[in-house]
Protein backbone atom coordinates (compact mmCIF):
# COMPACT_ATOMS: atom_id res chain seq x y z
CA UNK A 1 0.00 0.00 0.00
CA UNK A 2 2.62 2.52 1.07
CA UNK A 3 4.75 1.56 -1.83
CA UNK A 4 1.80 2.15 -4.12
CA UNK A 5 1.13 5.61 -2.68
CA UNK A 6 4.74 6.62 -3.14
CA UNK A 7 4.79 5.27 -6.70
CA UNK A 8 1.60 7.11 -7.58
CA UNK A 9 3.08 10.31 -6.18
CA UNK A 10 6.35 9.89 -8.06
CA UNK A 11 4.49 9.19 -11.28
CA UNK A 12 2.31 12.28 -10.92
CA UNK A 13 5.27 14.42 -9.95
CA UNK A 14 7.43 13.13 -12.78
CA UNK A 15 4.64 13.77 -15.28
CA UNK A 16 4.07 17.29 -13.98
CA UNK A 17 7.73 18.04 -14.68
CA UNK A 18 8.00 16.36 -18.03
CA UNK A 19 4.61 16.88 -19.69
CA UNK A 20 4.77 20.69 -19.98
CA UNK A 21 8.31 20.48 -21.36
CA UNK A 22 7.36 17.79 -23.88
CA UNK A 23 4.32 19.84 -24.82
CA UNK A 24 6.59 22.78 -25.62
CA UNK A 25 8.88 20.56 -27.69
CA UNK A 26 5.94 19.02 -29.54
CA UNK A 27 4.24 22.36 -30.13
CA UNK A 28 7.43 23.78 -31.59
CA UNK A 29 6.89 21.43 -34.54
CA UNK A 30 3.26 22.39 -35.16
CA UNK A 31 1.78 25.11 -37.31
CA UNK A 32 1.66 28.26 -35.20
CA UNK A 33 -2.11 28.53 -35.33
CA UNK A 34 -2.57 24.89 -34.24
CA UNK A 35 -0.62 25.25 -31.00
CA UNK A 36 -3.56 26.52 -28.99
CA UNK A 37 -6.30 25.57 -31.43
CA UNK A 38 -5.65 21.85 -30.88
CA UNK A 39 -3.13 21.71 -28.04
CA UNK A 40 -3.15 17.93 -27.59
CA UNK A 41 -2.83 16.87 -31.21
CA UNK A 42 0.48 15.61 -32.50
CA UNK A 43 2.04 17.66 -35.27
CA UNK A 44 0.66 16.31 -38.53
CA UNK A 45 3.75 17.34 -40.40
CA UNK A 46 6.77 18.49 -38.41
CA UNK A 47 7.16 22.20 -39.11
CA UNK A 48 10.93 22.53 -39.05
CA UNK A 49 10.41 25.91 -40.66
CA UNK A 50 9.45 27.20 -37.18
CA UNK A 51 13.10 26.81 -36.23
CA UNK A 52 14.26 28.54 -39.37
CA UNK A 53 11.97 31.49 -38.73
CA UNK A 54 12.98 31.69 -35.05
CA UNK A 55 16.64 31.51 -36.01
CA UNK A 56 16.43 34.06 -38.84
CA UNK A 57 13.38 36.37 -38.76
CA UNK A 58 13.05 36.43 -34.97
CA UNK A 59 16.84 36.83 -34.75
CA UNK A 60 17.46 34.01 -32.32
CA UNK A 61 20.74 33.43 -34.13
CA UNK A 62 21.89 36.83 -32.86
CA UNK A 63 20.53 36.29 -29.34
CA UNK A 64 22.18 32.87 -29.28
CA UNK A 65 25.51 34.32 -30.34
CA UNK A 66 25.24 37.14 -27.80
CA UNK A 67 24.44 34.67 -25.02
CA UNK A 68 27.31 32.46 -26.09
CA UNK A 69 29.75 35.38 -26.16
CA UNK A 70 28.53 36.81 -22.85
CA UNK A 71 28.66 33.46 -21.02
CA UNK A 72 31.97 32.31 -22.47
CA UNK A 73 33.77 35.63 -22.07
CA UNK A 74 32.50 35.89 -18.50
CA UNK A 75 33.80 32.42 -17.65
CA UNK A 76 37.16 33.10 -19.31
CA UNK A 77 37.67 36.12 -17.05
CA UNK A 78 35.82 34.87 -14.01
CA UNK A 79 37.58 31.54 -13.51
CA UNK A 80 41.18 32.84 -13.41
CA UNK A 81 40.30 36.05 -11.55
CA UNK A 82 38.11 34.23 -9.04
CA UNK A 83 40.59 31.38 -8.56
CA UNK A 84 43.49 33.77 -7.97
CA UNK A 85 41.56 35.62 -5.29
CA UNK A 86 40.23 32.41 -3.74
CA UNK A 87 43.75 30.95 -3.69
CA UNK A 88 45.44 33.78 -1.81
CA UNK A 89 42.48 34.12 0.55
CA UNK A 90 42.62 30.41 1.31
CA UNK A 91 46.38 29.86 1.54
CA UNK A 92 48.05 33.18 2.25
CA UNK A 93 46.40 34.42 5.43
CA UNK A 94 47.19 38.04 6.22
CA UNK A 95 45.80 40.52 8.67
CA UNK A 96 42.23 41.17 7.59
CA UNK A 97 42.07 38.30 5.10
CA UNK A 98 39.04 36.84 6.90
CA UNK A 99 37.31 40.18 6.56
CA UNK A 100 38.16 40.44 2.86
CA UNK A 101 36.79 36.94 2.34
CA UNK A 102 33.64 37.84 4.23
CA UNK A 103 33.13 40.94 2.09
CA UNK A 104 33.43 38.83 -1.05
CA UNK A 105 30.97 36.23 0.25
CA UNK A 106 28.51 38.91 1.29
CA UNK A 107 27.52 39.20 -2.36
CA UNK A 108 25.91 35.74 -2.19
CA UNK A 109 23.49 36.93 0.47
CA UNK A 110 21.67 39.81 -1.13
CA UNK A 111 19.61 39.98 -4.31
CA UNK A 112 21.58 41.83 -6.97
CA UNK A 113 18.56 44.03 -7.63
CA UNK A 114 19.35 45.92 -4.43
CA UNK A 115 22.21 47.63 -6.24
CA UNK A 116 20.53 47.89 -9.60
CA UNK A 117 19.75 51.62 -9.73
CA UNK A 118 23.27 52.87 -8.96
CA UNK A 119 24.70 50.10 -11.13
CA UNK A 120 22.59 51.25 -14.06
CA UNK A 121 23.64 54.89 -13.52
CA UNK A 122 27.29 53.87 -13.32
CA UNK A 123 27.09 51.80 -16.48
CA UNK A 124 25.40 54.67 -18.34
CA UNK A 125 28.14 57.05 -17.25
CA UNK A 126 30.78 54.62 -18.44
CA UNK A 127 28.93 54.17 -21.73
CA UNK A 128 28.64 50.45 -21.00
CA UNK A 129 24.91 49.97 -21.30
CA UNK A 130 23.75 48.18 -24.44
CA UNK A 131 27.18 46.62 -24.62
CA UNK A 132 28.32 43.03 -24.28
CA UNK A 133 31.58 44.26 -22.74
CA UNK A 134 29.60 46.01 -20.02
CA UNK A 135 27.43 42.96 -19.49
CA UNK A 136 30.48 40.69 -19.17
CA UNK A 137 32.17 42.97 -16.62
CA UNK A 138 29.02 43.06 -14.51
CA UNK A 139 28.53 39.31 -14.84
CA UNK A 140 32.09 38.64 -13.69
CA UNK A 141 31.63 40.95 -10.71
CA UNK A 142 28.34 39.37 -9.65
CA UNK A 143 29.63 35.81 -10.10
CA UNK A 144 32.77 36.34 -8.01
CA UNK A 145 31.17 35.63 -4.61
CA UNK A 146 30.06 32.14 -5.48
CA UNK A 147 33.25 31.36 -7.40
CA UNK A 148 35.54 32.51 -4.59
CA UNK A 149 33.44 30.59 -2.09
CA UNK A 150 33.61 27.27 -3.97
CA UNK A 151 37.19 27.58 -5.24
CA UNK A 152 38.31 28.63 -1.76
CA UNK A 153 36.89 25.37 -0.46
CA UNK A 154 38.86 23.39 -3.03
CA UNK A 155 42.13 25.22 -2.35
CA UNK A 156 41.74 24.77 1.41
CA UNK A 157 41.25 21.05 0.93
CA UNK A 158 44.50 20.61 -1.04
CA UNK A 159 47.37 19.30 1.10
CA UNK A 160 49.72 22.14 2.06
CA UNK A 161 52.83 19.98 1.57
CA UNK A 162 52.24 20.04 -2.18
CA UNK A 163 52.64 23.81 -2.34
CA UNK A 164 55.64 23.66 0.00
CA UNK A 165 57.29 20.97 -2.10
CA UNK A 166 56.74 23.03 -5.23
CA UNK A 167 58.25 26.10 -3.56
CA UNK A 168 61.28 24.02 -2.43
CA UNK A 169 61.77 22.87 -5.99
CA UNK A 170 62.25 26.47 -6.93
CA UNK A 171 58.78 27.29 -8.14
CA UNK A 172 57.86 30.85 -7.24
CA UNK A 173 54.46 31.82 -5.91
CA UNK A 174 53.16 32.24 -9.47
CA UNK A 175 54.42 28.92 -10.81
CA UNK A 176 53.19 27.10 -7.70
CA UNK A 177 49.72 28.44 -8.33
CA UNK A 178 49.49 28.02 -12.10
CA UNK A 179 51.46 24.79 -12.50
CA UNK A 180 50.63 22.88 -9.31
CA UNK A 181 47.70 24.16 -7.30
CA UNK A 182 45.31 25.32 -10.01
CA UNK A 183 45.56 22.06 -12.02
CA UNK A 184 44.89 20.14 -8.80
CA UNK A 185 41.78 22.22 -8.21
CA UNK A 186 40.43 21.39 -11.65
CA UNK A 187 37.33 19.61 -10.29
CA UNK A 188 36.48 22.91 -8.63
CA UNK A 189 36.91 24.77 -11.91
CA UNK A 190 34.58 22.31 -13.60
CA UNK A 191 31.92 22.68 -10.90
CA UNK A 192 32.04 26.48 -10.81
CA UNK A 193 32.36 26.73 -14.58
CA UNK A 194 29.31 24.61 -15.31
CA UNK A 195 27.19 26.11 -12.56
CA UNK A 196 28.07 29.69 -13.46
CA UNK A 197 27.72 28.87 -17.14
CA UNK A 198 24.13 27.68 -16.69
CA UNK A 199 23.30 30.69 -14.53
CA UNK A 200 24.82 33.11 -17.04
CA UNK A 201 23.07 31.49 -19.99
CA UNK A 202 19.77 32.02 -18.19
CA UNK A 203 20.52 35.42 -16.63
CA UNK A 204 17.71 37.92 -17.02
CA UNK A 205 17.53 40.53 -14.23
CA UNK A 206 20.78 42.39 -14.85
CA UNK A 207 20.57 42.11 -18.63
CA UNK A 208 16.99 43.38 -18.58
CA UNK A 209 18.19 46.63 -17.02
CA UNK A 210 21.50 47.01 -18.80
CA UNK A 211 20.46 46.09 -22.35
CA UNK A 212 17.68 47.70 -24.39
CA UNK A 213 19.00 47.40 -27.94
CA UNK A 214 17.92 44.35 -29.82
CA UNK A 215 21.36 43.80 -31.33
CA UNK A 216 22.85 43.25 -27.88
CA UNK A 217 20.04 41.13 -26.39
CA UNK A 218 20.80 37.70 -24.96
CA UNK A 219 18.46 34.73 -25.37
CA UNK A 220 16.27 35.30 -22.30
CA UNK A 221 15.79 38.95 -23.27
CA UNK A 222 15.03 38.06 -26.87
CA UNK A 223 12.57 35.38 -25.81
CA UNK A 224 10.79 37.72 -23.39
CA UNK A 225 10.61 40.41 -26.04
CA UNK A 226 9.27 38.06 -28.68
CA UNK A 227 6.65 36.79 -26.23
CA UNK A 228 5.55 40.30 -25.35
CA UNK A 229 5.09 41.21 -29.02
CA UNK A 230 3.63 37.89 -30.18
CA UNK A 231 1.42 36.66 -27.36
CA UNK A 232 -1.75 38.28 -28.65
CA UNK A 233 -1.19 37.17 -32.21
CA UNK A 234 -1.72 33.60 -33.18
CA UNK A 235 1.42 32.56 -34.98
CA UNK A 236 3.43 31.02 -32.21
CA UNK A 237 5.51 28.50 -34.11
CA UNK A 238 8.68 30.56 -33.99
CA UNK A 239 8.11 31.45 -30.35
CA UNK A 240 7.92 27.78 -29.31
CA UNK A 241 10.96 26.99 -31.42
CA UNK A 242 12.68 29.84 -29.58
CA UNK A 243 11.69 28.31 -26.24
CA UNK A 244 13.31 25.04 -27.26
CA UNK A 245 16.45 26.87 -28.43
CA UNK A 246 16.74 28.52 -25.00
CA UNK A 247 16.12 25.37 -22.97
CA UNK A 248 17.92 22.59 -24.81
CA UNK A 249 21.57 23.67 -24.35
CA UNK A 250 21.28 23.85 -20.56
CA UNK A 251 19.36 20.60 -20.35
CA UNK A 252 22.04 18.83 -22.38
CA UNK A 253 24.82 20.24 -20.20
CA UNK A 254 22.86 19.41 -17.07
CA UNK A 255 22.30 15.85 -18.27
CA UNK A 256 26.02 15.21 -18.66
CA UNK A 257 27.09 16.96 -15.47
CA UNK A 258 24.17 16.24 -13.14
CA UNK A 259 26.26 15.51 -10.06
CA UNK A 260 28.50 18.53 -10.57
CA UNK A 261 25.54 20.87 -10.94
CA UNK A 262 23.89 19.47 -7.85
CA UNK A 263 27.16 19.69 -5.89
CA UNK A 264 27.46 23.33 -6.85
CA UNK A 265 23.88 24.13 -5.89
CA UNK A 266 24.28 22.37 -2.57
CA UNK A 267 27.64 24.01 -1.92
CA UNK A 268 25.96 27.38 -1.95
CA UNK A 269 23.19 26.23 0.36
CA UNK A 270 24.80 24.04 3.03
CA UNK A 271 27.66 26.09 4.35
CA UNK B 1 56.57 45.50 0.26
CA UNK B 2 57.95 42.00 0.33
CA UNK B 3 57.39 39.50 -2.44
CA UNK B 4 54.70 37.56 -0.64
CA UNK B 5 52.66 40.69 0.01
CA UNK B 6 53.11 41.82 -3.55
CA UNK B 7 51.97 38.43 -4.78
CA UNK B 8 48.89 38.44 -2.53
CA UNK B 9 47.96 41.98 -3.52
CA UNK B 10 48.36 41.37 -7.23
CA UNK B 11 46.24 38.21 -7.09
CA UNK B 12 43.48 39.89 -5.15
CA UNK B 13 43.46 43.10 -7.14
CA UNK B 14 41.49 42.11 -10.27
CA UNK B 15 38.68 40.52 -8.26
CA UNK B 16 38.67 43.36 -5.73
CA UNK B 17 38.46 46.06 -8.41
CA UNK B 18 35.59 44.40 -10.30
CA UNK B 19 33.71 43.45 -7.17
CA UNK B 20 34.23 46.82 -5.56
CA UNK B 21 33.27 48.86 -8.60
CA UNK B 22 30.22 46.91 -9.75
CA UNK B 23 28.91 45.32 -6.55
CA UNK B 24 30.01 47.11 -3.38
CA UNK B 25 29.97 50.71 -4.54
CA UNK B 26 26.50 50.46 -6.12
CA UNK B 27 25.24 48.67 -3.04
CA UNK B 28 26.41 51.50 -0.77
CA UNK B 29 25.15 54.10 -3.24
CA UNK B 30 21.67 52.65 -2.99
CA UNK B 31 21.56 53.96 0.60
CA UNK B 32 22.87 57.32 -0.55
CA UNK B 33 20.52 57.64 -3.51
CA UNK B 34 17.50 56.96 -1.35
CA UNK B 35 18.05 60.37 0.28
CA UNK B 36 18.48 62.36 -2.93
CA UNK B 37 16.24 63.66 -5.63
CA UNK B 38 18.00 62.50 -8.73
CA UNK B 39 16.62 62.20 -12.21
CA UNK B 40 18.60 61.39 -15.31
CA UNK B 41 22.22 60.56 -15.57
CA UNK B 42 23.87 63.97 -15.64
CA UNK B 43 21.45 66.11 -13.62
CA UNK B 44 22.27 67.28 -10.12
CA UNK B 45 21.46 65.49 -6.95
CA UNK B 46 19.39 67.33 -4.40
CA UNK B 47 19.25 66.20 -0.77
CA UNK B 48 15.68 65.47 0.20
CA UNK B 49 16.23 63.65 3.47
CA UNK B 50 13.86 60.85 4.40
CA UNK B 51 11.18 62.15 2.04
CA UNK B 52 11.06 58.96 -0.02
CA UNK B 53 10.74 56.83 3.06
CA UNK B 54 7.81 58.98 4.19
CA UNK B 55 6.21 58.63 0.76
CA UNK B 56 6.80 54.91 0.93
CA UNK B 57 4.89 54.65 4.20
CA UNK B 58 1.76 55.92 2.47
CA UNK B 59 2.34 54.21 -0.89
CA UNK B 60 -0.59 51.87 -1.30
CA UNK B 61 1.39 49.54 -3.55
CA UNK B 62 3.81 48.61 -0.76
CA UNK B 63 1.25 46.77 1.43
CA UNK B 64 0.08 44.94 -1.69
CA UNK B 65 3.61 43.89 -2.51
CA UNK B 66 4.12 42.66 1.05
CA UNK B 67 0.85 40.73 0.97
CA UNK B 68 1.79 39.09 -2.35
CA UNK B 69 5.20 38.09 -1.09
CA UNK B 70 3.63 36.83 2.14
CA UNK B 71 1.22 34.74 0.10
CA UNK B 72 4.01 33.30 -2.05
CA UNK B 73 6.18 32.69 1.01
CA UNK B 74 3.55 30.91 3.08
CA UNK B 75 1.37 29.33 0.40
CA UNK B 76 3.97 28.68 -2.27
CA UNK B 77 6.77 27.97 0.18
CA UNK B 78 4.73 25.49 2.17
CA UNK B 79 3.59 23.68 -0.98
CA UNK B 80 7.13 23.51 -2.33
CA UNK B 81 8.59 22.25 0.95
CA UNK B 82 5.91 19.61 1.55
CA UNK B 83 6.10 18.36 -2.04
CA UNK B 84 9.88 18.33 -1.88
CA UNK B 85 9.94 16.42 1.40
CA UNK B 86 7.48 13.80 0.12
CA UNK B 87 9.35 13.43 -3.16
CA UNK B 88 12.78 13.23 -1.56
CA UNK B 89 11.48 10.56 0.81
CA UNK B 90 9.94 8.56 -2.05
CA UNK B 91 13.14 8.88 -4.10
CA UNK B 92 15.11 6.70 -1.68
CA UNK B 93 13.81 3.64 -3.52
CA UNK B 94 15.93 2.39 -6.36
CA UNK B 95 13.17 1.56 -8.80
CA UNK B 96 13.17 2.51 -12.45
CA UNK B 97 10.54 5.16 -11.68
CA UNK B 98 12.64 6.70 -8.93
CA UNK B 99 15.69 6.75 -11.20
CA UNK B 100 13.63 8.51 -13.86
CA UNK B 101 12.36 11.17 -11.45
CA UNK B 102 15.90 11.63 -10.10
CA UNK B 103 16.97 12.37 -13.65
CA UNK B 104 14.37 15.02 -14.41
CA UNK B 105 13.32 16.67 -11.14
CA UNK B 106 15.85 19.48 -11.48
CA UNK B 107 14.95 20.36 -15.08
CA UNK B 108 12.70 23.28 -14.09
CA UNK B 109 15.52 24.72 -11.97
CA UNK B 110 18.18 24.66 -14.66
CA UNK B 111 16.20 26.01 -17.61
CA UNK B 112 15.82 29.76 -17.94
CA UNK B 113 13.16 31.32 -15.69
CA UNK B 114 12.07 33.33 -18.69
CA UNK B 115 11.37 30.11 -20.60
CA UNK B 116 9.47 28.78 -17.59
CA UNK B 117 7.42 31.98 -17.47
CA UNK B 118 6.62 31.90 -21.19
CA UNK B 119 5.67 28.25 -21.00
CA UNK B 120 3.29 28.83 -18.09
CA UNK B 121 1.79 31.81 -19.85
CA UNK B 122 0.72 29.42 -22.58
CA UNK B 123 -0.38 26.71 -20.15
CA UNK B 124 -2.67 29.33 -18.58
CA UNK B 125 -3.92 30.70 -21.92
CA UNK B 126 -7.70 31.23 -21.70
CA UNK B 127 -8.45 29.39 -24.95
CA UNK B 128 -6.42 26.35 -25.82
CA UNK B 129 -4.14 26.47 -22.79
CA UNK B 130 -3.49 23.01 -21.38
CA UNK B 131 -4.95 23.88 -17.99
CA UNK B 132 -8.34 25.04 -19.23
CA UNK B 133 -8.29 22.20 -21.74
CA UNK B 134 -7.75 19.73 -18.92
CA UNK B 135 -10.55 21.25 -16.82
CA UNK B 136 -12.96 21.08 -19.75
CA UNK B 137 -11.91 17.50 -20.52
CA UNK B 138 -12.70 16.33 -16.97
CA UNK B 139 -16.03 18.16 -16.90
CA UNK B 140 -14.89 21.14 -14.86
CA UNK B 141 -15.22 23.55 -17.77
CA UNK B 142 -16.97 26.00 -15.49
CA UNK B 143 -13.68 26.58 -13.67
CA UNK B 144 -11.85 27.47 -16.87
CA UNK B 145 -10.86 31.10 -16.84
CA UNK B 146 -8.31 33.62 -17.97
CA UNK B 147 -6.01 32.74 -15.08
CA UNK B 148 -3.45 35.47 -15.52
CA UNK B 149 -6.01 38.11 -16.46
CA UNK B 150 -8.08 37.65 -13.32
CA UNK B 151 -7.18 39.77 -10.29
CA UNK B 152 -8.14 36.96 -7.89
CA UNK B 153 -6.44 34.08 -9.68
CA UNK B 154 -3.34 35.71 -11.17
CA UNK B 155 -1.30 35.51 -7.96
CA UNK B 156 -2.13 31.86 -7.16
CA UNK B 157 -1.42 31.06 -10.82
CA UNK B 158 2.00 32.70 -10.58
CA UNK B 159 2.48 30.83 -7.31
CA UNK B 160 1.88 27.48 -8.99
CA UNK B 161 4.41 28.33 -11.69
CA UNK B 162 6.86 29.36 -8.96
CA UNK B 163 6.39 26.06 -7.11
CA UNK B 164 6.92 24.13 -10.36
CA UNK B 165 10.13 26.03 -10.93
CA UNK B 166 11.43 26.01 -7.34
CA UNK B 167 10.54 22.59 -5.94
CA UNK B 168 13.49 20.74 -7.49
CA UNK B 169 15.99 22.69 -5.45
CA UNK B 170 14.34 21.64 -2.19
CA UNK B 171 14.05 18.02 -3.32
CA UNK B 172 17.79 18.08 -3.89
CA UNK B 173 18.37 19.68 -0.49
CA UNK B 174 16.21 17.14 1.36
CA UNK B 175 17.62 14.23 -0.64
CA UNK B 176 21.11 15.31 0.40
CA UNK B 177 19.91 15.57 3.99
CA UNK B 178 18.39 12.08 3.88
CA UNK B 179 21.63 10.73 2.42
CA UNK B 180 23.41 12.30 5.38
CA UNK B 181 21.40 10.29 7.89
CA UNK B 182 23.84 7.73 9.32
CA UNK B 183 23.46 4.35 7.66
CA UNK B 184 23.25 2.50 11.01
CA UNK B 185 20.07 4.36 11.88
CA UNK B 186 18.49 3.40 8.58
CA UNK B 187 19.58 -0.23 8.97
CA UNK B 188 18.28 -0.40 12.51
CA UNK B 189 14.97 1.00 11.32
CA UNK B 190 14.78 -1.56 8.52
CA UNK B 191 15.50 -4.38 10.96
CA UNK B 192 12.70 -3.14 13.18
CA UNK B 193 10.42 -3.16 10.15
CA UNK B 194 10.10 0.61 10.15
CA UNK B 195 9.21 1.79 6.65
CA UNK B 196 7.07 4.32 4.86
CA UNK B 197 5.14 6.86 6.86
CA UNK B 198 6.29 5.55 10.26
CA UNK B 199 9.90 5.76 9.17
CA UNK B 200 9.33 9.24 7.82
CA UNK B 201 7.84 10.52 11.08
CA UNK B 202 10.24 8.79 13.44
CA UNK B 203 13.51 9.09 11.53
CA UNK B 204 13.59 11.17 8.36
CA UNK B 205 11.70 14.21 9.67
CA UNK B 206 13.52 14.63 13.00
CA UNK B 207 16.91 13.96 11.42
CA UNK B 208 16.42 16.68 8.84
CA UNK B 209 16.13 19.64 11.19
CA UNK B 210 19.26 21.43 9.99
CA UNK B 211 18.40 20.99 6.31
CA UNK B 212 14.88 22.14 7.05
CA UNK B 213 16.21 25.38 8.44
CA UNK B 214 18.33 26.01 5.35
CA UNK B 215 15.32 25.21 3.17
CA UNK B 216 13.01 27.62 4.95
CA UNK B 217 15.51 30.47 4.80
CA UNK B 218 16.10 29.72 1.11
CA UNK B 219 12.40 29.83 0.39
CA UNK B 220 12.31 33.35 1.80
CA UNK B 221 15.36 34.45 -0.18
CA UNK B 222 13.97 32.91 -3.38
CA UNK B 223 10.53 34.44 -2.95
CA UNK B 224 11.99 37.90 -2.42
CA UNK B 225 14.08 37.33 -5.54
CA UNK B 226 11.07 36.74 -7.78
CA UNK B 227 11.38 39.06 -10.75
CA UNK B 228 11.69 37.38 -14.15
CA UNK B 229 8.72 35.09 -13.58
CA UNK B 230 6.34 37.96 -12.82
CA UNK B 231 7.95 40.43 -15.19
CA UNK B 232 7.37 38.07 -18.11
CA UNK B 233 4.08 36.42 -17.10
CA UNK B 234 2.05 39.39 -15.88
CA UNK B 235 4.39 42.36 -15.48
CA UNK B 236 2.87 42.81 -12.02
CA UNK B 237 -0.69 43.02 -13.30
CA UNK B 238 -3.58 42.85 -13.71
CA UNK B 239 -4.12 45.97 -11.59
CA UNK B 240 -0.93 45.19 -9.60
CA UNK B 241 -2.40 41.86 -8.47
CA UNK B 242 1.00 40.15 -8.84
CA UNK B 243 3.36 43.05 -8.09
CA UNK B 244 6.48 42.06 -6.14
CA UNK B 245 9.22 44.19 -4.63
CA UNK B 246 11.57 43.71 -7.54
CA UNK B 247 9.00 44.36 -10.26
CA UNK B 248 7.93 47.51 -8.41
CA UNK B 249 11.54 48.65 -8.01
CA UNK B 250 12.06 48.03 -11.71
CA UNK B 251 8.97 50.01 -12.65
CA UNK B 252 9.76 52.95 -10.39
CA UNK B 253 13.43 53.03 -11.34
CA UNK B 254 13.41 52.31 -15.02
CA UNK B 255 9.95 53.08 -16.36
CA UNK B 256 9.30 56.15 -14.19
CA UNK B 257 13.00 57.10 -13.72
CA UNK B 258 12.38 57.76 -10.03
CA UNK B 259 15.85 56.63 -9.02
CA UNK B 260 15.66 57.91 -5.45
CA UNK B 261 12.31 56.30 -4.77
CA UNK B 262 13.39 53.01 -6.34
CA UNK B 263 16.49 53.05 -4.13
CA UNK B 264 14.40 53.64 -1.02
CA UNK B 265 12.23 50.69 -2.05
CA UNK B 266 15.35 48.57 -2.44
CA UNK B 267 16.50 49.47 1.05
CA UNK B 268 13.12 48.63 2.54
CA UNK B 269 13.20 45.37 0.60
CA UNK B 270 16.59 44.57 2.11
CA UNK B 271 15.30 45.35 5.60
CA UNK B 272 12.28 43.09 5.10
CA UNK B 273 14.47 40.25 3.79
CA UNK B 274 16.79 40.53 6.77
CA UNK B 275 13.91 40.56 9.27
CA UNK B 276 12.12 37.63 7.61
CA UNK B 277 15.19 35.44 7.21
CA UNK B 278 16.36 36.10 10.76
CA UNK B 279 12.88 35.38 12.11
CA UNK B 280 12.64 32.14 10.13
CA UNK B 281 16.17 31.17 11.07
CA UNK B 282 15.34 31.68 14.74
CA UNK B 283 12.06 29.79 14.50
CA UNK B 284 13.79 26.78 12.99
CA UNK B 285 16.98 27.00 15.00
CA UNK B 286 16.33 24.43 17.71
CA UNK B 287 17.43 20.89 17.22
CA UNK B 288 14.21 19.17 18.29
CA UNK B 289 16.03 16.02 19.35
CA UNK B 290 18.56 17.93 21.37
CA UNK B 291 15.83 19.74 23.23
CA UNK B 292 14.11 16.52 24.24
CA UNK B 293 17.08 14.58 25.57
Amino acid sequence: MKKLASNVWLTLFGLSVVVPLLWVAMSSLKKGADILASPWSLPTQPQWSNYASAWQQAEFSRFFLNSLIASTATLLILLPVGSMAAYVLARYPFRGSKLVRGVFLFGMMFPNFLAIVPLYLLMSQLGLTDSLVGLVLVYVAYSLSFTIFVMGGFFEALPGELAEAAMMDGCGHHATFWKVMLPLARPGLVVTGIFNGIGLWNEYNLAKVLVQKQEVMTLPLGLARLTATQFYQSDWGALFAGLVIVMVPVLVIYWFFKEKVQDAMLAGAIK
Amino acid sequence: MNRRALFVASYLAPAAVLYGLFVLVPFVQTFQLSFFSFRGVSSERRWVGPQYYQALATDEVVPKVLAHLGFLLIGGGLCALVMAMVTAHALQENTRLARFVRGVFLFPQVVSVVAVAVMWQFLYAPNGGLINGFLRAVGLGGMAKSWLGDTTWALPAVGVAWVWFAVGFYIMLFAAGIKGIPAEIGEAASLEGCFGWKRFVSITWPMLWSVRRVAVVYVAVNVFNVFALVNVMTNGGPARATETFLTYIYEQGFSASKFGYASALAIVNLAVILVVTFALGAMFRKNPEGART
